[in-house]
């Protein structure tokens, strides 16, 4: 998992900068996001791995995928994994990709699971706090898991706040323990 | 002793009552994978170097690798219930231990878990296990000895309080002996002890913990082990868990020995801890930075000033120095210094006790090399008496090195010759002692008094030891006020002389060896 972050930084770093030079983001996210997911799929894995393929016949495929093509600039990228053998690479360049995004952006992604369903203004309450805590704008995934029992957990990047019922009993638990 | 369901319904309350159960925020990482109680974590963005994380089920790392995209912690413990995918916690603490005069008396492992079956230990201190030692300013020069009982080490290479004495052998030739005797002589002196047992056999340290109780030695000694069956994490942090310990007594004006038995095992364990972090390997596949784990450890044993001891405690204690006596001990191999990690320990400290398995199984016990043993600040402290009288053992036995292996081609010798010889058999004779029999100033005073002044040269050199033992015997039971008198100012004066030539003369008289 470390390895493959680091191969595919560059790759990452390279797409982005290529997408802000030409201020085309929308359409690499829809090309990077649409290849990754094909990339996992366990049938196109097996393609990617196979020999008898080509390169320019994985292009391509996974090239045609997304709507809005990235033009010219999009396909000679996926050349240039399928060149380098990358291309199991795609989910991983396409993760950093949109961090690198959302940083440029001011924006993070937040999940938020709840043991209980959200109302609309608590949410805009909890929005409000974490862009503060934050610093940026949040964009709010939410989730349920009824497990938690109470409260929520909030993961932002590697941060997480754990006020769930759950979280605090097992705190409980190690501290009785110990 | 049984256990009475209220204390613990009571105990369970209390720990309820205080449990912080505030929602916490934590940077948190995914476990990618576990090799040889080490683990690579993704995530972890925040983590310091050196941090402490949190693996489930209540066992803890050190963050020793912080790289691009993963962090490389050692677990300390057991790291079977590890798996990949497992969440790991920042906690935002630096590891520590649990330190003070509650800890004396007790054998507990490098992370100050008791390990003695005597329940629960109610330290209301803890350290963190990594400090920067004191300053230039705060330290003051060794001036006050530290009396390890053994009179080949007091008259010969006098250890003072905040010195670095190195004990550096083969294996069999009685190191921890010379430490261990060390401690049983602090008994009663205020000086407290800390024992580090790393990578030894749990039989050898149950075996020093009995000694050190029939000796009555535990009461002012802990003894921190990481024995070889524990986690090479742990037998890397123990040195430095040991040294809070000893630390603590420094900080509040007291007087601390801390042995680390022995370091060559500690560096043994970091390299493995290193290699599988993916250091790159230099000399002797150590990594690059293994003299700075041990210059850092050691440096930790200082002298302090009042005023640092003052500063410390806040201004509760005034007008006390302190000070933490390190014994590192370091073992070679088939008596090569030239290894690695020897070279540098035995430039770190403050000098060496070379024991040598050739004088070892000659008999002569403790195995010191005289000539190549050395202190280099120990003099300053030494206590008069000795240093008046000891400067007479070192040079006969140095001349008698250098005729021992000329007269052995020599059948006809000269008077002056000889008794340099005769002086020097005696002298080594005399310097042989039992283990766990220490020796007070006084008694050590006797010895070497009776040896310089020449009452020992009408005695067979065989039965040099028997002379010695009845010679002690004497002066205790008859003459047992003047030593004790010479133990409370151990001063070299006229009369104190007379004192001894007239016990040396009385007892000659007897003839009762």
């Amino acid at each position: 998992m470390a390895d493959r972050a680091t191969i595919a930084r560059p790759y990452a770093r390279a797409a982005f900068a290529h997408a802000q030079a030409s201020k085309d983001f929308a359409s690499w996210s829809s090309l990077l996001g649409a290849a990754a997911i094909a990339a996992e799929d366990s049938r196109v894995a097996r393609l990617i791995g196979n020999p008898h393929v080509t390169g320019d016949e994985l292009v391509e495929l996974l090239g045609g995928l997304s709507e809005q093509a990235a033009g010219e600039g999009g396909k000679n990228f996926l050349r240039a994994l399928a060149e380098n053998r990358r291309l199991s690479l795609l989910p991983e360049i396409a993760k950093q990709f949109e961090k690198l995004r959302a940083d440029v952006e001011g924006v993070v992604d937040v999940e938020v699971i709840a043991a209980r369903e959200i109302a609309a203004p608590q949410q805009k309450r909890l929005e409000a706090a974490l862009a503060k805590r934050l610093g940026r704008d949040v964009r709010l995934h939410t989730r349920f898991d009824e497990t938690l029992i109470g409260g929520a957990i909030v993961r932002a990047g590697d941060l997480v706040i754990d006020g769930s019922l759950k979280g605090r009993l097992e705190r409980l638990e190690t501290a009785l323990k110990n | 002793m049984s256990i009475k369901a209220s204390e613990i319904t009571d105990l369970i309350q209390a720990r309820i009552k205080n449990f912080d159960a505030a929602t916490e925020a934590r940077n948190v990482g995914t476990v990618v994978s576990v090799t040889d109680g080490i683990c690579r974590v993704h995530g972890l963005a925040d983590v310091a170097y050196g941090e402490m994380v949190e693996f489930p089920g209540n066992t803890f790392g050190l963050a020793l690798n912080l790289e691009q995209d993963s962090v490389g912690c050692v677990v300390l413990g057991d790291y079977m219930h590890i798996s990949e995918g497992a969440t790991v916690k920042t906690t935002g603490r630096i590891l520590e231990v649990p330190v003070g005069p509650e800890m004396l008396g007790r054998v507990v492992d490098a992370l100050g878990t008791p390990l003695d079956g005597k329940g629960p230990i109610k330290a209301s201190k803890t350290s963190p296990i990594e400090r920067v030692a004191p300053g230039v300013i705060w330290r003051k020069s060794v001036s006050q000895p530290v009396q390890t009982g053994l009179k080949a080490i007091d008259s010969m290479v006098p250890i003072g309080r905040g010195q670095r004495e190195l004990i550096i052998g083969d294996r069999q030739t009685g190191k921890t002996a010379v430490a261990i005797d060390a401690i049983i002589n602090q008994k009663g002196t205020g000086v407290k002890c800390i024992y580090v047992a790393i990578g030894q056999k749990q039989s050898s340290i149950a075996n020093v913990v009995r000694k050190l109780e029939e000796h009555g030695a535990m009461a002012h000694t802990i003894i921190v082990t990481a024995s070889a069956s524990m986690p090479a994490a742990m037998q890397f942090i123990a040195p430095y868990s040991g040294c809070a310990m000893g630390e603590y007594f420094m900080d509040n004006g007291e007087d601390a020995l801390i042995v680390y038995d022995d370091l060559t095992k500690q560096a043994w364990a970091y390299r493995q801890i290193s290699l599988l972090l993916k250091r790159p390997p230099g000399r002797e596949a150590y990594p690059g930075d293994v003299f700075y784990l041990h210059s850092r450890l050691l440096e930790r044993s200082a002298r302090v000033s009042a005023e640092y001891v003052e500063k410390i405690s806040g201004g509760k204690i005034k007008g006390k120095t302190g000070s933490l006596t390190g014994l590192p001990i370091i073992e070679t191999q088939a008596g090569d210094v030239t290894a690695f990690v020897p070279t540098n320990v035995i430039s770190i400290t403050d000098g060496q006790i070379f024991l040598e398995t050739d004088l070892f199984n000659a008999g002569i016990r403790p195995a010191m090399n005289a000539g190549i043993s050395v202190s280099r600040v120990g003099g300053a402290a030494q206590t008069g008496i000795i240093k008046k009288l000891g400067g007479g053992i070192r040079l006969a036995l140095a001349q008698y090195r250098e005729l021992a292996a000329f007269s052995q081609f020599a059948s006809d010798l000269d008077e002056v010759t000889r008794r340099s010889l005769e002086r020097g058999q005696r002298v080594t004779e005399l310097m042989k002692q039992k283990q766990y029999s220490p020796m007070s100033v006084a008694e050590q005073a006797l010895s070497i008094y009776s040896v310089n002044n020449g009452y020992m040269d009408k005695v067979d050199k065989n039965k040099i030891v028997a002379f010695e033992e009845a010679l002690q015997a004497y002066a205790k039971t008859s003459h047992a006020d003047f030593l004790k008198q010479v133990n409370e100012k151990p001063e070299l004066s006229k009369e104190v002389e007379a004192g001894y030539k007239k016990i040396c003369e009385d007892f000659l008289a007897t003839g009762a060896y």
